[in-house]
């Protein structure tokens, strides 16, 4: 224990002089306080020689005392002495044994209380801290420190607290003090007698003519121009004769699409459809965004009859009126031209097995018709909706104009259909075969599942994020998935389609020049696919997670999460959800697959996707199928 | 000034007491410890919120007048309680360096004004006090009245861009 000399004090009122030197707080500790040494304390008050009270040194609340004064060692403090100044330093040590002074390091004046008082605040400010400050027992009154750890555990945190204060981390920079304790949170309710302010209640209703014009305020208050011309960022329009017309044409079809009956939660409710029968839908199923279930955003039942009617135009071939509402699932959107076509094709190739080639021939015609009327309906209607139907039109007619094969993997798990596994091993067989529409088919084949699974909305969501001239990706994604090895040369095959993706007014031509690029565009010996609606359903060996009855009905293959995951480009996640893919055995790894392989078409999980139509799980399961999910993301590199 | 009453405190461990001092302070706490010998009552103020409190040690000889509020069981776990001396130091070793640091940045026998633009300028310039001349970069001096006309030496670029510096400092105060 090291003992200081005492230093007669000096008779100085300032505090900031060095009064007279204390023990050494620290090196007591390791014993009791004792007063066996020599107590250099001679100035003390009484002046009684410390050794008679040695006794009272043993007494538990002075070690108490000592106890707490030690945790206050090395902390900030502030000191009041008797003349009312305060004293602000970092506590050192203090003279325990009888009465109780201080020594505080950097210590800084905070209060005069002296009567020289208050000193202009600049003046204080310049005086620098007192490396050491001693202030005897007699003037103090009383120390005051906050935030000590007392107790164990507090006491590890503060230490460990403070040694890393050296490393200025970020929250140790921008907490200044230490964190509030977590405060009860509460529901908000609002306030039976709040003031109620009429302007505020309908603040959102007739949000185009409020009756106040800011750009007129603007020039008035303060002479600003508004310099806006519309034309600048938008097309201009035609104004002309034609204009009523199509503007007509127009407002009907959005009119018609505004007014759909949809399954979707989120736009029944804009549309102001109420709901469902089932009313304790949460507000999480209410308004999320996540996509959690069954979703047919827009799928509508009622397109059938014109796509059947355009089917038979480009195929022929007598298709059901599920096919045709597979597709129009598919592509929802009012250019029913483009879609029937489009479903058509779906519905044709799923049925027929025949030979890829022509069936190509046939989807790549379907497209361009496609293309062809979405094109229009979009250059007349010009909205964005319209937009996206085409654009879904076109993936998923470039999706079904490829090959059945593919297609009818994809109903396998939904409708029903001749999807027998033996089909779909020879679909794929075929499929492997052609090489020029390998880009085609998968994305046929792709988009097939997503359609027959009663997701239509979900479709809808993956198609437009493929639209953006990411169909081809999505499209290469999909062949990737739906056949292993051979789709490489389909990935060349789109590679060309995104380019036709690229806006709305895709031109039919350049995707099928792409698509055709290889050589004849479509099988003219294709079959048509035509969907059989007698056919069995197809059912995987495992049991699949859902009932067969939803499947059939919806017949789309609704991906429980593509609306979620619009965009996502990533893996697809499928979460746990891998029955047997007819005979292949292909174990459902979404992870493990597409990515890696730097070709997109390239997906050693072809049949996978098969597999995830069947699974069309509606709800809980976070089944990603991979297959969906590459629809949005077209052209993005895995 | 000493009261009788305070004496019995140290058997009051826990108790909630509310004091009014000599020198006009009036707070309440909880008795955590009294030390007869040196008169010094430990207070703890505020709830407790975890294992860092506010401690008073006051002087029981400056207490005017008090008031028992309650009696509670001993605020401090006798369990919990041990010392790591080395941290302690290791502690205040650390304090002390940053008020060092700190006692750097502050001029001595500067206004406040020049206080306060010292911190301004420190903000996004490395400065340093020399007596009562702000030094920035070691090069450009900033005098009394610390105004941009006050900005000399250096390179011209770092003359105006203290002194551009300096000039927002005065349009913001």
């Amino acid at each position: 224990m090291s003992l200081q000399q005492v230093v007669q004090p000096r008779p100085s009122a300032n505090g900031f002089g060095r009064r007279r030197v204390e023990r050494e707080m620290g090196s007591r500790l390791d014993s009791k306080p004792h007063s066996g040494k020599s107590n250099p304390n001679s100035f003390t008050i009484a002046g009684a020689p410390n050794g008679s009270k040695v006794g009272g040194y043993e007494s538990p609340s002075r070690d108490w005392l000592i106890y707490l004064t030690t945790c206050l060692i090395g902390h900030h403090v502030e000191v009041q002495v008797k003349n009312g100044s305060s004293f602000s330093g970092i506590f050192h040590a203090t003279n325990a044994e009888k009465d109780y002074g201080v020594i505080l390091k950097m210590a800084r004046l905070i209060k005069d209380g002296s009567f020289r008082g208050q000193k202009s605040l600049s003046e204080s400010i310049g005086k620098p801290p007192s490396k050491t400050l001693i202030i005897p027992a007699k003037e103090l009154v009383q120390i005051i420190a906050k935030g000590v750890p007392l107790s164990g555990d507090g006491l590890a945190n503060g230490l460990q607290c403070e040694k890393r204060k050296d490393i200025m981390i970020d929250s140790l920079i921008s907490h200044s003090h230490h964190v509030d304790v977590q405060r009860e949170l509460e529901r908000w309710t609002p306030v039976e007698d709040d003031l109620q302010l009429p302007e505020l209640e309908n603040i959102f209703d007739n949000p185009w003519n409020r009756n106040w014009d800011q750009f007129e305020t603007n020039e008035a208050l303060f002479g600003v121009k508004s310099t806006f011309d519309e034309e600048l960022y938008t097309t201009k329009l035609e104004r002309g004769p034609k204009m009523r017309e199509l503007e007509r044409e127009a407002s009907r079809i959005a009119r018609e699409i505004e007014g759909e009956e949809t399954l979707d939660l989120h736009l029944a409710e804009e549309r102001g459809f109420c709901f469902h029968e089932d009313f304790d839908i949460d507000e999480e199923t209410r308004f999320s965004s996540v996509f959690r279930g069954v979703d047919d955003s827009g799928y509508e039942e009622s397109e059938d009859t014109t796509l059947d009617s355009r089917n038979t135009e480009t195929f022929g071939g007598s298709s059901g009126t599920v096919i045709s509402r597979s597709f129009s699932d598919v592509a929802r959107g009012r250019t029913d031209g483009a879609q029937a076509s489009s479903s058509s094709l779906s519905m044709d190739e799923a049925q027929s097995s025949q030979s890829i080639a022509s069936k190509d021939l046939h989807r790549l015609s379907s497209i361009d018709h496609a293309k062809q009327l979405t094109s229009d309906c979009v250059s007349k209607s010009g909205k964005s909706r319209m937009h996206e139907n085409q654009f879904r039109e076109q993936h998923g007619g470039k999706s079904y104009s490829t090959e059945s094969t593919e297609r009818k993997i994809c109903r396998v798990g939904e409708e029903t259909q001749t999807s027998k596994s033996e089909d779909i091993q020879s679909s794929l067989n075929v499929k492997k075969a052609v090489s020029d529409k390998v880009g085609l088919s998968p994305s046929a084949t792709a988009f097939a599942p997503s359609s027959s699974v009663s997701s239509k909305g979900q479709e809808n969501a993956s198609l437009v994020g493929s639209s953006d001239s990411i169909g081809a990706g999505t499209i290469k994604a999909v062949n990737s998935r739906g056949r292993s090895g051979s789709s490489t040369s389909s990935t060349s095959e789109f590679v060309a389609a995104p380019s036709a993706s690229s806006g709305p007014g895709l031109s039919p031509s350049s995707s099928v020049g792409s698509l055709s690029s290889e050589k004849s565009s479509l099988n003219p010996n294709a079959k048509e696919f035509k969907l059989n609606p007698n056919a069995k359903s197809f059912m995987p060996s495992q049991t699949p997670l859902r009932p067969p009855s939803p499947v059939s009905e919806g017949s789309f293959y609704f991906p429980a999460n593509v609306s979620a995951v619009p965009h996502m480009h990533t893996v697809p996640v499928g979460i746990g959800i891998a029955p047997s893919f007819g005979h292949q055995p292909v174990i459902y790894n979404p992870q493990a697959t597409p990515v890696q392989s730097p070709q997109p078409y390239v997906h050693p999980n072809g049949p996978l996707y098969g597999q995830q139509m069947i699974l069309g799980h509606p709800r809980q399961v976070l089944y990603m199928p991979s297959y969906p999910q590459e629809m949005p993301y077209k052209g993005r590199e895995f | 000034m000493a009261m009788d009453a305070s004496y019995g405190d140290e058997f009051a461990v826990g108790c909630f007491i509310s004091i009014k001092t000599a020198l006009g302070d009036e707070f309440e706490g909880q008795i955590i410890s009294f030390d007869r010998l040196s008169n010094m009552l430990v207070l703890q103020e505020g709830s407790k919120t975890g294992p860092r409190r506010n401690i008073r040690l006051l002087q029981a000889n400056y207490i005017k007048e008090f008031t028992i509020l309650g009696q509670a069981e001993d605020p401090l776990d006798l369990k919990k309680c041990y010392l790591d001396l080395a941290s302690l130091q290791a502690r205040e070793e650390a304090a002390i360096r940053q008020a060092e640091m700190e006692a750097e940045r502050i001029g001595v026998g500067v206004t406040s004004d020049a206080q306060r633009i010292f911190d301004a300028l420190s903000k996004t310039l490395p400065v340093h006090w020399d007596k009562t001349v702000i030094m920035v970069m070691s090069e450009v001096r900033v005098c009394s009245p610390y105004l941009p006309e006050n900005v000399t030496g250096g390179t011209p670029a770092a003359n105006d861009r203290v002194k551009k510096v300096v000039m927002h400092i005065d349009t913001r105060i």
